[in-house]
């Protein structure tokens, strides 16, 4: 019947323009609140008349000292209140790595390694298929040299060296990019998860372009694929504490040492979804840099779910039968993450939700709790506090989950998918793919606010949010420069290999 | 041919080179009737460079050229697969191709002079096709690094997907992408122009590999003329006008081979690449088989002069029409073994254009050009094969590789007629 729909389709569209109305009310109430008093205010000073307005500034009878003492007051105030401000972090520009073409790993290369190095075990190779049919990944992704040998060389040298390829290119860019020479940088902090060697990754840098001996300088391993933002929280309180400094983030995960050997099914997983990458960072305190810089950031968020051992366990490195180590998943993995994410989300959105949804939050708690422990609780929507989202691309089972957790649409998560789609899973560098991939796009804008979530063994779920700080050209280089005109592409959900 | 060495190669690493971006999904590289007939041979093209260009081999700047120009040659990095009907072809699925680095523990020099056909195969790598195709890399490149510098590229395929004008302008083409110029030959995938296909059967299912091994045990060994040798024998012998050093060469070791094999051995195999031949001449970068075989007859030929010989051999290849090319394509169905059932003798005078020989000019560092190219066939039959190559002196000089039967081989290395010419033999085995 023509008739049924539309009354839905009005009574939706009216539904939509009164969530809007009370949007605008409760976001700028303060605004509706001092604008009828500041209009009564300016009505009355102009009936007033300048003698009347004189007459009353007499009548108070200020002298010299109280006016004084008042300005010098509102003086002392006012530089305690930006003596105690927290400094404002700059994210000045960061330069993603772009792996050498020699690196790619077809579909086919990928399957024909696996059946040739495991061919006693049709079925690890069958379930490693499986997955990467499913998997999200693209024919673009790349692995290091050494897993590209039959069979691989996972030497120490050969790990050495995929570091110094993947984090001093990286490196190189961002010097050239920012114009930064290397005796300034005053904080350095790397990020590698499986590779610890001694001399440190961090000392390696320090090495290679020879930095000042009082930089201070910090290792962080161990820590998952959230690292990137552990890391980004490090140095903005560094950068609290040392005023008028830079600091350096490099975060990379390196493949070659960790790439699992065995045909244990479960460790097999992160063999078909982790690649190459890096990604450096430039973030400053200087009031000079706030010009050039790209991104504030106006929160960071840690939440850690160490405590209970259900999460402890489930991405866990061991041995297995034969004395191969790999990273076991869970199969609660999904259940896990949502639990980390909700937990995330309690301290978060009250920092960044707007007024409206904050309240409507607070109505329905109050509502759950007193009246009906029935209803049903209310998801806040961030897609009104944020405009892009990066969701770090650990897998499309994270992406999807997190897509429907939050409501998020087709487009928010694009730079996700893309980039698992174009570089896979590069751990904690893959936030910045991200990222470099909504402004290969022109999307960014000034003012925009960026929410960048990160899970990490542990399990942890960390986020960051940021601002725009200009709006951002299209960049001429960049990891994405050469193929993001074919992107957004479509992902089957199984790929027929 | 020689005392037993120790197998001088050694085996390093083996890895698998990708194209550089993704080719389009689902395509696939049918093979012609023509392809099919050289199901039984293997093709090897081996490069020596006195200086090589590679470094750390992982990073080096001409594996990513190599992988560009992968790019550019989707059936070369595909794999072999069966089609219901049992019809096999090529799909391009971006699988790679093989890569092995090797080690030589002797100099490049010390290697030309003193190694034999059985050592260079060392140089080049190679597995027969499994029951199961689809982990088989039919295209696979061996890095030999000799001591002291050097290095030898090898390339094998199955001679169904490629002939040696088309492995020659791969690794034309490879330096050429190194050296960031546009390739002079890209490759073309057409088929076989309807003109030589229209009497051809349909192509027919792929009878299993009857493969019985060659029983003889062959030798090869490479002569070297210099254009002087040629300058003097037409001075001296009055050869006709129109001769090319093709005909010349051929028709000595055609009338050498025959007396060494003392019958009167007349009829061989006339094997001519017809991409230029034809009237819509095929590109160079013809992708796949473009050979002719054609017999040719001479009774007593161990007799005959051999100017009488050369004008024959001349008259045979200048007359070759499309119709009697077309007629030699309609016969191949027929045979299993197209090197070597005869005496064969190939014609590479077409790899010389305007002068410069195609596989010389295969130059990754200015200055630094091949010192010297072998082909091999595998597997070819046991009356031998004749190969006149280019020089890479550009001029009317040859280089001339013959494979025979051992003791066949041992006597024509002292023919008198042939040490005439002062060739320089190299591969040969003889210390």
């Amino acid at each position: 019947m023509p008739q049924a729909p539309m009354p839905e389709l009005t009574s939706s569209v009216k539904l939509k323009y009164v969530k809007l109305g009370y949007q605008y009310l409760v976001n700028h109430f303060l605004s509706f609140l001092l604008i009828p008093i500041m209009a009564i205010g300016a009505v009355e000073l102009l009936r007033m008349g300048p003698e009347e307005i004189l007459n009353v500034w007499n009548s108070l009878e200020f002298d010299l000292v109280q006016v004084l003492c008042t300005s010098f007051f509102v003086i002392f105030i006012s530089t305690v209140y930006f003596m105690s401000k927290p400094r404002t972090i700059y994210l000045v520009d960061y330069s993603c790595y772009k792996p050498p073409v020699t690196c790619r790993v077809p579909f086919a290369t990928f399957m024909e390694h696996s059946r040739l190095i495991l061919k006693d075990k049709p079925k690890s190779v069958e379930f490693q298929m499986r997955i990467l049919e499913r998997s999200g990944l693209g024919e673009e992704t790349c692995l290091p040299p050494a897993i590209h040998y039959i069979p691989p060389t996972p030497t120490m040298d050969a790990a050495r060296s995929e570091a110094q390829l993947v984090i001093f290119t990286a490196m190189d860019d961002l010097f050239k990019k920012t114009g930064l020479k290397p005796k300034d940088v005053d904080i350095l902090i790397v990020n590698c998860s499986l590779f610890s060697p001694t001399p440190s990754l961090s000392a390696m840098v320090i090495n290679k372009y020879k930095l000042r001996s009082n930089i201070k300088s910090v290792n962080l391993s161990g820590m998952g694929c959230s690292a990137g933002l552990i890391s980004v929280d490090l140095a903005r309180d560094l950068l609290q504490v040392h005023p008028n400094s830079n600091a350096i983030i490099v975060s990379t995960e390196i493949i070659t040492p960790n790439y699992y050997q065995g045909n244990e099914r479960a460790m097999l997983l992160p063999n078909c979804l982790f690649r190459m990458g890096a990604a450096a960072i430039l973030m400053s305190n200087r009031r000079s840099d706030r010009w050039r810089a790209k991104y504030k950031l106006s929160h960071l968020v840690r939440t850690h779910r160490g405590a209970d051992d259900k999460s402890f366990y489930c991405v866990y490195e061991q041995e297995d039968k034969e004395g191969h180590v790999g990273i076991n998943l869970s199969k609660d993995l999904m259940a896990i993450a949502g639990e980390a994410l909700k937990a995330n989300i309690t301290t978060i959105g009250p920092l960044v939700l707007p007024a409206s949804e904050q309240l409507l939050f607070l109505l329905s708690l109050i509502g759950r709790k007193i009246f009906n422990p029935k209803l049903k609780p209310y998801i806040p929507d961030f897609k009104l506090a944020f405009e892009h989202f990066c969701i770090h691309a650990g897998g499309r089972a994270v992406i999807d989950e997190l897509q429907k957790n939050l409501q998020l649409s087709g487009e928010h998560v694009e730079a996700s998918r893309m980039t698992l789609h174009r570089f896979g899973n590069t751990s904690s560098s893959s936030l910045w793919y991200e990222l470099s991939y909504i402004e290969s796009k022109g999307r960014m804008r000034r003012g925009d606010r960026v929410w960048q979530i990160a899970f990490g063994s542990g399990f942890k779920c960390n986020s960051a949010v940021w601002k725009c700080n200009r709006t951002i050209k299209t960049p001429k280089d960049g990891p994405w420069s050469d193929c993001i005109d074919r992107y957004p592409v479509f992902i089957p959900e199984v790929v027929k290999l | 041919m020689g005392i037993v060495q120790e197998n001088r190669v050694e085996v390093k690493s083996m890895l698998t080179a990708v194209s550089s971006k993704p080719s389009r999904s689902g395509r696939v590289h049918p093979f012609t009737t023509l392809d099919n007939a050289m199901s039984r041979h293997t093709l090897h093209v081996i490069v020596y460079y006195p200086r090589s260009p590679f470094g750390s081999f992982d990073l080096d700047s001409v594996r990513i050229s190599l992988s560009e120009l992968l790019s550019m040659y989707p059936p070369v990095v595909g794999r072999v697969a069966k089609t219901p009907d049992g019809i096999l072809e090529v799909k391009c699925n971006d699988a790679g191709l093989r890569t092995l680095k090797a080690k030589v523990c002797v100099g490049i020099d010390e290697w030309l002079r003193s190694a034999d056909g059985h050592d260079e195969s060392d140089l080049t790598a190679w597995e027969d096709m499994p029951e199961d195709p689809s982990t088989w890399a039919p295209f696979r490149l061996q890095i030999n690094e000799f001591e002291g510098g050097g290095v030898a590229i090898g390339l094998s395929c199955p001679h169904r997907q490629a002939d040696a004008t088309t492995l020659t302008v791969l690794l034309k083409s490879w330096t050429e992408a190194q050296r960031r110029r546009c390739l002079v030959h890209p490759p073309s995938f057409s088929p076989l122009p309807s003109i030589l296909t229209d009497d051809t059967d349909a192509v027919k299912p792929n009878s299993a590999s009857i493969s019985e091994p060659i029983s003889t045990k062959t030798a090869t060994a490479t002569f070297r003329f210099s254009s002087s040798a040629f300058k003097k024998y037409v001075e001296e012998e009055g050869i006709f006008p129109k001769a090319s050093p093709l005909d010349v060469f051929a028709a000595l070791f055609w009338t050498r081979v025959a007396l060494v094999k003392r019958k009167s051995h007349d009829r061989v195999c006339m094997c001519v690449d017809f991409r230029r031949l034809l009237p819509n001449p095929l590109p160079y970068g013809f992708f796949g088989n473009a050979l002719n075989f054609s017999s040719l007859e001479m009774t007593n030929v161990a007799d005959q002069g051999i100017v009488h010989v050369a004008r024959l051999i001349n008259d045979h290849v200048t007359n070759l029409t499309v119709e009697k090319i077309r007629s030699d394509l309609n016969r191949v169905g027929e045979q299993e073994l197209m090197y070597g059932r005869d005496l064969t003798i190939v014609n590479m005078e077409h790899m010389i254009v305007e002068g410069d020989p195609m596989m010389y000019d295969a130059v990754f560092e200015d200055g630094v050009r091949p010192v010297h190219v072998s082909y091999r066939i595998g597997n070819v039959g046991g009356e031998g094969v004749i190969m006149v190559m280019p020089s890479p002196e550009k001029g009317f000089g040859r280089v001339v590789s013959v494979t025979l039967p051992e003791e066949e081989m041992s006597k024509l290395l002292v023919d008198q007629e042939i040490l005439r010419f002062e060739p320089k033999i190299i591969l040969s085995g003889v210390k």
